[in-house]
């Protein structure tokens, strides 16, 4: 191979270089050969409903039967105890079930849009949305702590080291946007579960969540140090694509070698187009008014979503949100607190999501995008202490939107005081499943050879995958 | 054609089913082929709906319709799934049955599919009926390892080491010529980075090229074996595969600040050449090994470390201890043996003869090993730690470790008070009272924990209560089957334990190590040889079953293997005639016509460039900075151990900065190190055999403004500013040390340049002078830093 001439070199760089750059030197694993671009965007191998996905996390458990599944039945009942048959089998840290007493909602729960969707009073903004969203009141599992329960939603597995979904969908199918990072998350600091449920597993690092931190420079190393120019920055990377040059000429046969070349041009270029994707400045008051940024209250998850969807728009193909922290006033202080806990949690992000929906919408966005709304699990319908409820994974609730979901319906049910699945049960593989089917993947046909298996988000699981329900055709 | 097929395949069955009596054709062929290809997904895990294990089930099917339509081989699913002329359906999926067993079954179902009535309707247990075959015997890595002869080669300077014999021969079958040999200044930076981890200084690289004699190079793989630095890179290869960390893994990950004994155990074993039998031995059953010494005895207990060190799980670790000893398995049998033993955890192996029984044989032997208890959530007082002398535990750290928890225990009741205020219930005292009471104890704790007294403890395994386990169906811990007698892998001649009374974790040690047993000399050669040329001989290098890869050089892996076990299992040895031979010498540019035949570099006909890993990069750019704090990384900063409350809420997490060798970096296991996560450190909560080797723009992000490569260039800059006269020199010198090689005048030219306009722009921004030549300097060291000569090994 002819070394190229520095300004060819540029040039080439300047025309999807990366596509053929970026390489990656996996063994055993053909779809990951050197010379091929891990991140270049394929083709959906099945009929594709959505090009990217907005997950967003709601990390410490929401309370289901206190906002999208009404049980009349624990308000009438308030006080007394479940019988000993229906507590057998379930178990937390905090509470006895045979003991702790059922807790009414202290919210009223409404009719909302043509479908009449109960939603209760504390997310006014995503009932106004309810022709929009597919509500799912089924899900269920078994993992009663965070970090489990986390890991599991997240990676299809209670443990730590597998790959998480956004590593998954990336894998699968690359970015479309090789100046920004493929699969980013942002969050509100640091969570039960630790950093390891955006990990890319055994997945190479190039499909690890990014994560966006606030302000200009959203990622690691990005901000060139104080005293450095951009000018000279450009001046210190021609050098460096000097001397690469010529050693590339005395070593011809190095796929990877022109890799790194390339990729000292798309960080070049992430210095910029990164501050760019996060510069809300070109955003309209109105837009920024919508989301509810600069209110206090909603500044923050405003701006994450406002940030998701600006990053959907120049191509990037996971958005990983999470709301709730380890560190702060969170959902998972209902513990002790429900009330306040969930009128605060819900109050910072009933707007923001509002107004995603409605601004993914107005774009003409919303159809190829896949918004989802989950949590690692819901909250006892029995109380903790005299103001709290604990966890609950046996029966929660969750939402998806967009990606051409019928809105307006409502999946699986609770039995009568939402400690169970009743109708159709969906476990965090058939959800999981659900979502790659969404983005064009079969879930069993996503697999990576690590140590001899092919291995899969949804394991060796996910049968219950409920696409078509969603699409409701 | 798929009638065709079928009916010819009948006709071959008809002919030796015709005399058999049908129940005993169906036990002596199809039960044993149905058990062997079929159980393992179609019994109680029923995939697609179907079972195979009673004739009902064969007649009702699964979801696609019946499987069997009795006197109707061509009309039933199963028959035409088995002879892959179904449509969607072929079975088993991993490979076709023999043609003489699909012919067995043909005629079975032709015959009528008699089920013989004793045992038509019993669920097929665990293993029942599971017979090692023939065919799976044969399977060539469980063949006794030979001794193959050195090819005859065309060269006779192929012909002086035997591994290029075998190299070559292949070269010329292959029709690949191999590359010239690598320049002096090439060998000596590829022979310094892969033995121990750094760069050579230019002083090493003067004298290589300056010695002349024959042996130079031998004797510069000498002198690299018996640096202490080669211990530090080559026992962090072994770290990566035993998945090693410095935490538990539970949902609060508990550190285990002891761990780093097992990791200097295993850096040391490295560079004293300990024969690597005797090395597995230990890891696996020290504590019960005869010792010379009681030096000798604590190593030997240190070394179990091995099996102590599994992953812990969730937020109740002892809950959960059959995941734990199910990871010990999972890596032992990855490690040790190079195969997948925990895939026969819910069922029999699909594609290797692994019954379940015998992943319960194993388990009832660490099921009988006591783990050291780490701390968690619920109990953060960690366990069943071994201490080097009892009677000194019992009599020094017990009492004092009490007397720490008893204010401890008082400090966290204390901030429970605190947090029940902040949540908003007052218990009935003044915040600040609890708050200065909260200060005093701690301040009373100080001097205590000041005073930790120095007693050697070393978290390690010994021995539990022996017991036989019995088998967990479909991995369910709660839904058990039959009991299982302690013992090891039927297909390497494993047998029961014979002593009952132990946990017959020694009798494992040896029954691993005996060279009877091909697998771990075989897999370990293997390692050595795909960290020193890239890729293995086997290119999975855990995995030597039937779903690993095959070998490419079968003779020469064999070869090795005869070797390593005919030299003590030497592993110094074994790397002193890899690196000897010609094949390593190669340079990595070769003939680009070979490209069209290998261009992976499957068969070894250039050396197959390399980009520096995590800890080769880091250690380089500290040494060239002159930074680098060689000696042992020693304890890691931890918080005192009584002073633990980590919980799931508030997990354990902490990055500790050092200036010593990257091995040395505390690395945990629920959260990955960031720099070592972001160039594809191995993870610690997965055993790691092979390194990826990502290029990202966060990469080159981390090169271009990452702090701490502005350090090092700051640091390295003023060293040259100090050391010598003019950027010339300084120059000269940055070329040496980074790349082992003087700048060509053109290249002294382009950096001088660099260095006269940066400082110029710098000084048209009213930097004085001396900063600006500094700064300059640093920027061009930067550059030096991020290029792609200094990052990839060639």
């Amino acid at each position: 191979m002819q070394p190229y001439s520095r300004r060819e070199l540029l040039q080439k760089a300047g025309q999807g270089f990366g596509a053929m750059a970026l390489a990656s030197l996996i063994e055993g694993n053909p779809a990951l050969a050197a010379g091929v671009n891990p991140l270049a965007a394929k083709k959906p191998p099945r009929p594709a409903h959505a090009k990217a996905v907005i997950h967003l996390f709601m990390h410490g458990g929401v309370s289901h039967v206190d906002t999208f599944d009404p049980k009349p039945e624990l308000a009438k009942r308030d006080g007394q105890t479940i019988s000993a048959e229906m507590a057998k089998g379930l178990k937390t840290n905090r509470i006895d079930f045979a003991r702790a007493p059922m807790r009414g909602s202290p919210w009223k729960f409404g009719r909302h849009g043509q479908s009449g969707m109960e939603i209760s009073e504390l997310y006014p903004g995503i009932a106004s949305k309810a022709d929009e969203i597919a509500l799912i009141r089924s899900c269920h599992g078994d993992a009663f702590d965070h970090a489990p329960g986390m890991y599991l939603r997240n990676s299809g597995s209670q443990f730590p080291g597998r790959p998480c979904m956004g590593s998954w969908v990336t894998y699968g199918l690359g970015s479309e946007n090789q100046n920004l990072p493929a699969f980013v998350v942002m969050s509100d600091g640091a969570m039960k579960s630790g950093p390891g449920v955006y990990n890319a597993g055994f997945l190479p690092a190039v499909y690890q969540g990014t994560v966006f931190r606030s302000g200009e420079y959203p990622v690691l190393n990005l901000a060139t140090p104080k005293g450095v120019s951009q000018k000279a920055q450009r001046t210190s990377l021609d050098l460096i694509a000097e001397l690469n040059q010529r050693h590339l000429g005395a070593h011809p046969d190095g796929s990877e070698l022109e890799a790194r070349i390339a990729s000292y041009e798309l960080a070049f270029r992430m210095q910029s187009s990164a501050p760019e994707a996060v510069d809300l400045t070109k955003e309209t008051d109105a837009t920024k008014a919508l989301y509810g940024i600069g209110d206090p209250l909603t500044d923050d998850f405003g701006r994450k979503c406002l940030l998701a969807r600006r990053l959907v728009e120049r191509g990037v193909r996971f958005i990983q949100l999470f709301s709730g922290t380890n560190i702060g006033k969170d959902w998972d202080d209902a513990h002790t607190d429900l009330h306040g806990s969930h009128t605060l949690m819900c109050k910072r992000t009933d707007q923001p999501i509002t107004a995603l929906l409605t601004d993914l919408r107005a774009r003409g966005m919303l159809d190829s995008t896949l918004v989802v709304w989950n949590s690692e699990f819901g909250r006892t319908p029995l109380a903790e202490g005299t103001k709290g409820r604990d966890h609950h994974p046996y029966a929660f609730s969750m939402w998806m939107a967009g990606a051409g979901i019928r809105g307006g319906q409502v999946l699986g049910s609770s039995d009568d005081f939402g400690l169970r699945p009743q109708e159709s049960p969906f476990d965090a593989h058939d959800v999981n499943a659900t979502i790659l089917r969404l983005m064009g993947i079969d879930h069993m046909n996503l697999t990576y050879l690590y140590q001899s298996r092919d291995m899969r988000l949804t394991d060796v699981h996910g049968e219950g995958e409920f696409t078509k329900q969603l699409l409701g055709a | 054609m798929h009638v065709r097929l079928i009916g010819l395949l009948a006709g071959a069955a008809m002919l030796h089913a015709q005399k058999a009596d049908p129940a005993e054709f169906f036990e002596s062929k199809v039960r044993p082929l149905l058990a062997n290809h079929c159980y393992a997904c179609h019994t109680g895990a029923a995939s697609g709906g179907l079972r195979l294990d009673s004739r009902e089930a064969l007649l009702k099917g699964g979801k696609s319709g019946p499987a069997v339509v009795p006197g109707k081989p061509e009309e039933s699913l199963l028959i035409a799934a088995t002879a892959y002329t179904q449509d969607r359906i072929k079975m088993p999926p991993s490979e076709k049955m023999e043609d003489t067993e699909i012919a067995d079954l043909t005629s079975w179902v032709r015959t009528g599919a008699v089920w013989p009535e004793t045992s038509a309707n019993a669920p097929a247990a665990a293993a029942a009926g599971y017979q090692i075959t023939p065919q799976q015997r044969a399977f060539w890595a469980f063949q006794p390892i030979r001794n193959p002869a050195p090819p005859k080669v065309r060269l006779p300077r192929w012909q002086a080491n035997p591994i290029d014999a075998f190299v070559f021969a292949k070269l010329d079958e292959k029709k690949l010529t191999p590359a010239a040999p690598a320049s002096k200044q090439t060998l000596i930076r590829r022979a310094t980075l892969d033995l121990t981890g750094l760069p050579p200084t230019p002083q090493e690289v003067d004298a290589f090229v300056a010695d002349k004699s024959a042996t130079a190079y031998a004797k510069l793989v000498d002198r690299l074996l018996a640096s202490p630095r080669y211990g530090e890179r080559w026992g962090r290869h072994w770290l990566d595969v035993v998945r090693y960390s410095d935490t538990a893994g539970d949902a609060s990950d508990y550190p285990i600040p002891q761990a780093v004994l097992y990791r200097d155990y295993v850096i040391n074993s490295f560079n004293h050449d300990k024969p690597y039998d005797q090395f597995l031995r230990e890891q696996l059953a020290g504590d019960l090994l005869p010792a010379a010494s009681e030096p000798e005895k604590w190593e030997h207990t240190v070394a179990t470390g091995y099996l102590a060190g599994a992953r812990r799980f969730n937020v109740n670790p002892l809950e959960n201890m059959h995941l734990t000893v199910d990871d010990t398995i999972d890596n032992f049998g990855k490690t040790v043996l190079g195969l997948s033993i925990a895939c026969a955890r819910c069922h029999d192996h699909k594609f290797d003869p692994i019954p379940n029984r015998d992943y319960y044989a194993l388990y009832g032997v660490f099921q009988s090993t006591r783990y050291p208890f780490p701390g968690s959530e619920k109990n953060h007082k960690p366990n069943n730690l071994v201490p080097r002398v009892q009677n000194e535990f019992d009599t020094v750290l017990k009492p004092y470790l009490d007397d720490v928890y008893k204010l401890s225990s008082r400090i966290s009741k204390l901030e429970g008070e605190k947090r029940a205020f902040v949540e908003g219930v007052v218990p009935g005292r003044k915040l600040a009272d609890i708050l200065s009471e909260i200060v005093a104890l701690t301040k009373e704790r100080q001097p205590l924990l000041d005073q930790a007294p120095n007693v050697q403890i070393a978290y390690a395994v010994a021995e539990g209560a022996a017991g036989n386990a019995r088998i967990q169906k479909r991995g369910d811990q709660k839904d058990l089957g039959d009991e299982v007698p302690r013992g090891f892998l039927q297909i390497l001649n494993g047998g029961p334990v014979k002593d009952n009374k132990t946990s017959g974790r020694l009798e494992l040690a040896n029954w691993a190590t005996d060279t009877a047993n091909p697998m771990p000399a075989r897999v370990m050669v293997n390692r050595i040889w795909q960290y020193h040329f890239g890729r293995g001989l086997v290119n999975t290098p855990s995995d030597f079953g039937k779903r690993g890869t095959l070998p490419s050089n079968p003779e020469l892996l064999d070869y090795l293997a005869t070797q390593f076990t005919q030299k003590g299992w030497s592993v110094k040895t074994m790397h002193r005639q890899m690196m000897l031979s010609q094949a390593y010498q190669l340079a990595s540019e070769g003939d680009a016509a070979n490209l069209n035949i290998d261009a992976a570099n499957e068969f070894q006909w250039k050396f197959s460039r390399q980009r520096m890993d995590a800890e080769q990069m880091r250690d380089s750019l500290l040494q060239v900075s002159g930074e680098l704090e060689l000696g042992p990384g020693g304890a890691h900063p931890f918080p005192h151990m009584g002073t633990w409350q980590f919980m799931q809420h508030g997990p354990f997490s902490a990055v500790y900065e050092t200036n010593r060798r990257s091995v040395y970096l505390m690395t945990q296991r629920i959260e990955r190190h960031p720099y070592l996560g972001m160039f594809d450190g191995a993870d610690a909560a997965l055993s790691t055999a092979v390194r990826s080797q990502t290029i990202t723009p966060i990469q080159a992000l981390f090169s271009m403004n990452s702090e701490f490569v502005f350090a090092r260039a700051k640091v390295w800059a003023g060293r040259l500013i100090a050391e010598l006269p003019d950027d010339r020199k300084q120059i000269a010198a940055a070329y040496r040390t980074a790349y082992g090689r003087a700048a060509a005048p053109d290249e002294l030219g382009v950096a001088m340049q660099y260095l006269a306009k940066t400082r110029k722009t710098l000084e048209a921004a009213n930097v004085p002078q001396a900063d600006a030549a500094a700064h300059a300097l640093a920027s061009y060291l930067r550059v030096v830093m991020a290029s792609n000569e200094f990052l990839f090994v060639d």
